[in-house]
């Protein structure tokens, strides 16, 4: 099927890649219906793109890419809508904001769950309150540009 | 909105399934337990609120350059 973006234009979604959400995003309950699109090769990030409504995406990304130690625990009531038996069908993604200041942070309070088998996800909330809402990802490009003036520097 | 008055130790019953329990009062603070069956979701409002709001923010298009190039700037280890 085709599907309408604001984003990247009309887009050609497989049926097998679409994830139903039996409970929409926090305050989007009423879009049920989602792909993931890649944002660019290059980087971590994907949008998390609704097929029912063009304008309504959010970017995602993998936390175990920024943050080694993070532990999701879904609850028994969100296990049972996702039909989810086994962690390991289960992908998480957190949802990534960009302010206008350009500031980025991710969302590890309510993170995506999807069970990849069936392809049902749903963004949950952690009863752990040490996941803030905002973790900010900048301060991991300072220290990549540290790391990389370091090597430029050693290579000097 | 029915309203209740309870004292502490008192609780009302929600369906015969959850239990919300008046545990301790002090000053303007109310600490509750709260009895459900593991299925059923229990959440500080406000938190919803937060996690609505920042889905909101996350979800705008009004920048689509901007937010293009914070992710395109952005790499992990």
């Amino acid at each position: 099927m085709k599907a309408e973006t604001s984003r990247f234009g009309a887009i050609e979604v497989e049926e097998s890649s679409i994830i139903k959400m039996p409970r929409g995003p926090i305050g989007f309950e009423q879009y049920t219906s989602f792909v993931l699109v890649e944002h660019r090769p290059d980087t971590d990030f994907s949008w998390l793109q609704s097929t029912e409504e063009s304008s309504l995406a959010f970017v995602v990304v993998d936390p175990s890419k920024f943050y080694a130690d993070y532990e999701v625990e879904v609850s028994d009531a969100d296990a049972e809508k996702l039909n989810l038996k086994s962690a390991s069908d289960a992908s998480v993604l957190v949802v990534v904001t960009v302010s206008s200041g350009e500031e980025i942070t991710a969302n590890l309070a309510a993170p995506v769950v999807i069970n990849m088998k069936e392809m049902l996800g749903m963004q949950v909330i952690l009863q752990d309150n040490r996941y803030p809402i905002k973790h900010p990802l900048v301060a991991i490009v300072e220290k990549c540009a540290t790391k990389t003036e370091e090597i430029t520097a050693k290579a000097a | 909105m029915l309203v209740l008055a309870r004292k502490v130790g008192q609780s009302i019953v929600i369906n015969d399934n959850v239990e919300v329990l008046v545990i301790e009062v002090r000053g303007d603070q109310v600490r509750l337990g709260i009895e459900a069956p593991r299925t059923i979701p229990v959440h500080r409002k406000e938190l919803l609120e937060q996690i609505r709001a920042q889905n909101v923010n996350a979800a705008g298009d009004s920048n689509p350059e901007v937010v293009a190039k914070a992710l395109n700037d952005l790499a992990f280890d």
